[in-house]
This record gives structure tokens, C-alpha cells and sequence, in this order.
């Protein structure tokens, strides 16, 4: 049922040029997190998420220090060595001072343009909204210079049903996963995401729905081992589901940026594009990312965990990703508090060697079963 | 470090704000990050308490490893910035030279210096469940735009009503003017020290300069840090009228960018003195209203101020860093420069590598960037660090 996903996974560079020739569209590369792919689309592009990969580190060291995340110096790495030759031009936010900062290493080391969603980090909705109808203004301009097509209601619109559809059905499928644990491999379930960062959105659409309804169609297996949630910003390295597989937990729910966070957010407003981003980048799942004080992280993930039947949690953590790290503390304190274990397991992207992953991921699961 | 008299005065100011600070009974107290706009605190008669400055305090009296262990026991791992995990670690243990901060009763953050900051007080808020106001200052990848000023401005209407609802009074505009023009005046003194820099040899160095921007961060804004920089430039002045240099036999003459390593100063006082080199430049120093990379409106003070916010260092595009740091080599008449690549601050040495690349190639001069922190002595090598550094100093031209 999920061979073509993990086809995608393992092929994914052809996979994108398969269909930039076949769409004509210019490919644009996503950086993490919440840029909204339907502006994209809208435009007349091609999006392909980046939320970094498993090369070798070897050139990006030379920009980036030991210090910066997996995610960036991935990225990087791949541009540098021409692994990203497809990618006409590459798409920003600003949810971390390593991002800000690499974008300005991409303007300095490449000729292809990059544009920014700057994300406000006022409390003042008044000014955010109108600081964020400037800044919507500059990156659908700078879209539109690379595609050579103009966003318009009609575009913007079926732009936006696509991702609604995509969204929904993501949702579903979370919802299979936590209704019938056991049902869908961890490994599986993760590859289905993944392939939707390379695949134009229809095709993918169209592998999830035919998914689902095979799957609706299954009894959940009998099983009583245990069911966990997972938080973090990126859920790779993808490898490191089979570990999960292994001992057979079911990961009932998690609170991915690209994950859970992106899949839980709602229709794009595509009458009113500046209510669009701004709903889009800030509701309903807050992200250790976006200051967002209407929201309280603690209270969500608490109701979150609840609501899944998740009897422990694992903050899956990208070593040097301070945004993720300041908020750990507290949080695991205040789970535990509720009587809900929880635990954190540094990974880097770009490992391989999961011996210690593994031990710890053990050791947190027979925890729970005790 | 060059022995000024203005350092015994300004011991005593400091002194004198921490323990109004510590032991304030009537007014409230509100933390601040080194770039947000105290000026409103100020004009609202609230105490500024820095978190920073505090931390830096705690590696300079080498106090620091022992408070992050604390913070790190309670889960912050050793991947944040090492200010913040030292003042996690005195806030728990009420550790470090006074015994840890007085407890805020508010929060003000502003992300022109990092996005980190933001992270850091929402902690503290939950902690002690205050307010926090964020005060956005983006990155300003292209420049200083009209957008971006108003959006700042905009937060400044919206911060004097979050003050004017705390303290239950109006918002005092007109000592919000006085203020400002306090804070000028003093960063006016401060930019005409720091400009002395440019004589040969210069009359003081960066490290000196480390030290004395403490009033400028915590005091700005009172007649008090108007009279010390005012005695500092005299002082200064003088020694630069004499052509005293700060070192014996100044050799070479370089910019230092990036924060200091705190816990190293004296170390590397001597180190550099007895290389014959001579640190007269520092984006560091030059933040606080020093020398701007960016011309300000001094005719709208809202306005000044909003692009004097903006405009930190650590917030410009790298267009602007190189072309800014050029500047500074060309004006100091400098031999070259050192980038220290800081493990705790992101925004600052994320990039740097290929900064020094381009401002080698632009102005000709070496540019060499070692590998430490500011705050972590755990995280620091004295022999790699001085490796590097002689094999820079040995590539430069001497000035003379
Ligand atoms: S993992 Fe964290 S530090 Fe790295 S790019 Fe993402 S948000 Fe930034
Ligand atoms: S040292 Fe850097 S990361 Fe830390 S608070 Fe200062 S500016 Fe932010």
C-alpha cells in the first residue's frame, strides 16, 4: 500500500524533474516552516519542501558552523553541491535566527533569488497585520517575478481547495493512525507525509485518497503495546521509524512543524490573502517558532496528549535547534506534573549511526510498559 | 586594559543602580534585552534590570559554569545561548556576584539582537507568570525601510499604553522626550570616545570598551550616564591629545566583532599587549548608539529612535555588515580583523565565514575568525584560539 511513497522518498530527485518537465512549472524550494504553499501555487510554481536531508555534511562546513542545526547545513550542503540544481529559486520564513542568517548566506553564495515570509513577533494584531500586508506584497512579487505569472482571485482560489483537500485528507489519515494504532507502521505513515514534500500536490492528493480508502476499509489489529506522541520541528530522519516498528509503539499522534502543525491548519482565506497568512502562519497549532500569546503551547499539547490516548511523550529534538530547546524544560515539567511521562532524544539529520537512538527510544518504551 | 580614572566612578554608578535595584521597595521591576527601547521604561519611572549584562557579570568573576550546570540540571540543554543558561542557573540558585536579580514585574524583549531573546522570556514569563511585551524589530535584510520604522513605531504607541496600564498612569510623554535626549547626548559621548579610536596609536582598546558600555546599556537615559561618558571622552581624549597609546608600541590595529569571551579578559588583554596589537574597533561596543551603519532622523525622535533600534549590527543584512565593516577598517586605518564565531549567538556568527571572506577581498586586509563563546569557558580552547590569532597577527602588515 506504501511502496510508492517510499518510492518517492528514494527517489527524489527524479521524482522532481519528472514532473517539472511534465508541469513546465518552475520548481521553488521551501525552507522550514509555514510559507504557505498555496501563494505558490498560485504563481504558477512548482514547491518542494526542504526540510533538510541525510547528505554527508562536507561543503556546508565551510558557511555554516558545527553549532547550526542538521536542517540548515543540509540544505545548504545540498545546494553547494548541486543537488538542488532543479530549484529555480528558494522560499523563506523567519522562525529562527540560523534561517534568517542562511538566507543571507544564499544571497551572498548563489544567483537564484530567495524571498522571505517574515514572521511578526509582535503581540499588537493591528500591527502585525499591517506589517504583514507589506511583506505579503514583497514575496508574492518576488513569486511572480519567477514564474512570470500574476496571482489572481481565480488562481489563489483553486490554489487553495487544493491544499484545503490535502490538508483534510492528512488529517484523516492522522486520524485513522490514532483511531486503529497499529494499523499503519510508523515508518509507513512517515513516508506518506515525506512524499508529499516533492510530489506536485494533486498527485499526492490523489495516493493519500486512494490510501485512505483502503485503509477505512481495515480493522484496527489488536494490540496493547504502547502508544506515544512525538514533538519536535522535523520528524526525519525517517529511518528511525523502523526502530519504532521494531518494538512495535504506535505513535498516536505527533506535533511536527511539518507535521501535525502544518496538516492541522485550515482553508487558506483566498478572498482576503493578508487574513489568509496571517490565520495560516499563526492558527490552530502553536510552534516553539512563532510568538504567537494568544495561544498557550502547555495547555495544547497537554489537551493534545489527552485527547490521542498517547501514554508518554518524546520531544524529538534537532541538536541545536534552540527555539525547540528553551521550550522543553517547562513542558516536560509540566507533563510530568500530569502524571504523563516524557522524555527528549537529540537526533541529527545527518547520522548514521541510530545505535543511542535506538537505546533511548527502548529504553522510554519499556518505561511505559512498566 | 588601559587604566582610566573614569573606571572608579563608574563602579560606583553601577553599584549604586544594582542596589536601588535589589532593594527597590516601591517601584516595579522590568527585565529588558540589551535592545529594547528602555527609554519608555525610563520615562514611566520602572527600574530596567538587565539579564545580559547580568550573565556577562557572572563569567567576568568566572562564576558562570557553575550557574549553567544549574540550568542544565533542570533540562535547558547546553545548545542555548550561554547568557540565557546562566541567568536560568542564578535565577534558580539566586547565584552569581548579587545574588541573582531582583524578580521581575514585567518583560520587555525586543528581537533586533535575536529571535533567541523572545524564547528566553517566555520562560521567565511563565516562571513568574508577568507580562511580556515584544517589541519586533525585523531583520532588516534590505535596508532600513519606511515599512519596517513604522511597524516599529507602531509598537512603541502600543508599549506606552501596555506601561500606562501596568502602572495605572497616563504614559508620561514629555519625560519620554527628556529621556530621549539624555540617551543621545550620552551615546553622542560615547561614538566621540569611541571615534578617538582612530587616532594612532589609540588611546584605549575594544576591551576597554567591553567594560565601560555597561552604563551606556543599563543607565541610558540619566543624567548620570551623560556625566560619565562626559568624563570618560574627556579623559580619553587627553590620553589621545598625547598620543598615549593604550598599548606600548602599537603595532597593528584590528576590529573585533562579535561579543567578547567574557571569562578570558584579562587573558587576552595580555595576549594582545604583548603581541603589539591593538583591538580599536568593535561592532559590540559600536551598538549602543556608538557608530550607526545606518544615517538617523534626528528631526522625529519616534523616528530616530525606531531606526537607531533597527539599526543595531546584529540586525542588518550582510550587504550592510560588509560594506559597514570596510568602513570601519578604512576609517581606523586597520590592519585587519578578527570575527569571533560565537557558539552562543546565532545571529551574530551565522555567515561569518564568508563575511571575512568578502571583507578580506574588499579592503585586503587578513581577517581571521576563531572558534569560542562568550559565556562557556567549557566550550573554549586557550591554545586553538591563540594558534589561530598569532598566525593572523603574523599575516598582517604592521601600521607603521
Ligand atoms: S531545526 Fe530549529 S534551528 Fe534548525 S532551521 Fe529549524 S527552527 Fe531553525
Ligand atoms: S548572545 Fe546572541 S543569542 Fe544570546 S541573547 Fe545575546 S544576541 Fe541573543
Amino acid at each position: 500500500m506504501f511502496d510508492q511513497f517510499h518510492n518517492v522518498i528514494s527517489n527524489v530527485s527524479e521524482t522532481i524533474s519528472t514532473y517539472e518537465d511534465q508541469l513546465g512549472k518552475p520548481v521553488i524550494g521551501v525552507m522550514p516552516a509555514y510559507f504557505p504553499m498555496e501563494l505558490i501555487d498560485a504563481a504558477g510554481g512548482y514547491p518542494v519542501q526542504l526540510w533538510g536531508n541525510n547528505m554527508p555534511l562536507q561543503m556546508a562546513d565551510t558557511y555554516l558552523q558545527s553549532y547550526c542545526c542538521t536542517v540548515a547545513r543540509s540544505v545548504l550542503e545540498l545546494e553547494m553541491k548541486g543537488g538542488a540544481n532543479m530549484v529555480k529559486a528558494y522560499a523563506f520564513t523567519s522562525i529562527c535566527d540560523t534561517l534568517i542568517n542562511l538566507r543571507e548566506i544564499y544571497r551572498r553564495l548563489f544567483d537564484k533569488p530567495t524571498f522571505e515570509l517574515a514572521i511578526p513577533s509582535t503581540q499588537t494584531a493591528q500591527a502585525r497585520r499591517k506589517y504583514l500586508k507589506d511583506i505579503v506584497d514583497s514575496v508574492t512579487n518576488g513569486l511572480e517575478n519567477v514564474t512570470g505569472k500574476k496571482i489572481t482571485q481565480k488562481s489563489l482560489k483553486e490554489a487553495s481547495e487544493i491544499y484545503a483537500r490535502s490538508r483534510e485528507l492528512h488529517r484523516k489519515l492522522y486520524d485513522i493512525r490514532q483511531t486503529k494504532p497499529g494499523l499503519i507502521k510508523n515508518y509507513d505513515f512517515y513516508a506518506a507525509l515525506k512524499a508529499g514534500f516533492f510530489l506536485p500536490r494533486t498527485e499526492h492528493n490523489d495516493m493519500l485518497q486512494s490510501l485512505i480508502q483502503k485503509l477505512e476499509e481495515l480493522a484496527a489489529p489488536t494490540s496493547n503495546r504502547p502508544k506515544i506522541l512525538m514533538s519536535g520541528m522535523v520528524f526525519d530522519p525517517i529511518q528511525t521509524y523502523k526502530i519504532f516498528d521494531e518494538i512495535d509503539v504506535h505513535i498516536v499522534d505527533d506535533d511536527f512543524a511539518n507535521g501535525w502543525r502544518t496538516a492541522s491548519k485550515s482553508e487558506f482565506n483566498y478572498e482576503d490573502i493578508y487574513e489568509g497568512v496571517t490565520e495560516y502562519i499563526f492558527n490552530p497549532s502553536p510552534c516553539c517558532c512563532v510568538y504567537n500569546p494568544d495561544i498557550d503551547r502547555h495547555d495544547y499539547l497537554l489537551k493534545k496528549v489527552k485527547s490521542s490516548g498517547a501514554q508518554g511523550v518524546i520531544f524529538w529534538y534537532v541538536k541545536f535547534c534552540e527555539p525547540d530547546a528553551f521550550d522543553q524544560p517547562q513542558l516536560i515539567a509540566k507533563l510530568k506534573q500530569e502524571g504523563i511521562p516524557a522524555t527528549t532524544i537529540e537526533i541529527e539529520l545527518s547520522m548514521t549511526n541510530f545505535d543511542s537512538v535506538k537505546t533511548r527510544i527502548n529504553a522510554f518504551c519499556e518505561m511505559l510498559e512498566e | 586594559m588601559t587604566d582610566f580614572k573614569s573606571i572608579s566612578k563608574m563602579k560606583e554608578i553601577m553599584t549604586e543602580y544594582y542596589v536601588e535595584a535589589k532593594t527597590t521597595k516601591e517601584k516595579p521591576i522590568a527585565w529588558l534585552t540589551s535592545g529594547a527601547p528602555v527609554d519608555f521604561v525610563n520615562a514611566m519611572d520602572i527600574i530596567p534590570v538587565y539579564p545580559e549584562n547580568y550573565a556577562a557579570m557572572c563569567a567576568a568573576s568566572h562564576q558562570s559554569v557553575e550557574l549553567m550546570e544549574i540550568a542544565e540540571k533542570e533540562g535547558f540543554s547546553q545548545d542555548i545561548c550561554a547568557y540565557a543558561r546562566t541567568d536560568f542557573g542564578a535565577d534558580i540558585s539566586q547565584g552569581g556576584p548579587i545574588q541573582g536579580l531582583p524578580k521581575p514585574d514585567m518583560l520587555i524583549a525586543s528581537t533586533n539582537i535575536c529571535k533567541t531573546v523572545t524564547k528566553w522570556y517566555q520562560v521567565i514569563a511563565r516562571k513568574y507568570n508577568v507580562p511580556l511585551f515584544v517589541v519586533d524589530t525585523p531583520f532588516l535584510h534590505d535596508g532600513m525601510t519606511n515599512e519596517l520604522v513604522n511597524y516599529t513605531m507602531t509598537q512603541f504607541k502600543d508599549l506606552e499604553n501596555f506601561l500606562a496600564d501596568f502602572t495605572k498612569r497616563p504614559f508620561a510623554h514629555e519625560r519620554l522626550e527628556e529621556i530621549i535626549m539624555l540617551g543621545l547626548e550620552a551615546s553622542s559621548y560615547w561614538k566621540k570616545m569611541l571615534s578617538l579610536g582612530k587616532t594612532i596609536p589609540s588611546p584605549f582598546n575594544s576591551l576597554d570598551t567591553f567594560i565601560h558600555l555597561a552604563p551606556i546599556v543599563v543607565l541610558r537615559g540619566t543624567q548620570k550616564c551623560v556625566d560619565y561618558y562626559k568624563m570618560l571622552y574627556e579623559e580619553v581624549a587627553e590620553f589621545a591629545e598625547k598620543k598615549i597609546g593604550s598599548i606600548p608600541d602599537e603595532k597593528y590595529r584590528v576590529l573585533w566583532d562579535n561579543l567578547p569571551i567574557w571569562f578570558k579578559m584579562r587573558r587576552n588583554s595580555e595576549f594582545f599587549e604583548e603581541k603589539k596589537c591593538s583591538l580599536v574597533a568593535a561592532t559590540y561596543s559600536n551598538s549602543w548608539g556608538g557608530l550607526d551603519a545606518f544615517e538617523l532622523d534626528t528631526k522625529d525622535p519616534y523616528r530616530g529612535l525606531a531606526q537607531s533600534y533597527l539599526g543595531a549590527y546584529i540586525n542588518i543584512g550582510f550587504e550592510d555588515r560588509i560594506r559597514y565593516l570596510s568602513k570601519l577598517i578604512n576609517e581606523f586605518s586597520l590592519t585587519g580583523f578578527i570575527m569571533h564565531s560565537n557558539r552562543s549567538c546565532k545571529p551574530y556568527s551565522v555567515g561569518m565565514y564568508r563575511l571575512q571572506e568578502e571583507v578580506s577581498k574588499l579592503t585586503g586586509k587578513p581577517g581571521v575568525v576563531i572558534e569560542a563563546d562568550q559565556n562557556d569557558p567549557r566550550v573554549y580552547s586557550d591554545a586553538q584560539v591563540e594558534t589561530r590569532l598569532e598566525a593572523f597577527i603574523e599575516s598582517m602588515e604592521s601600521v607603521n
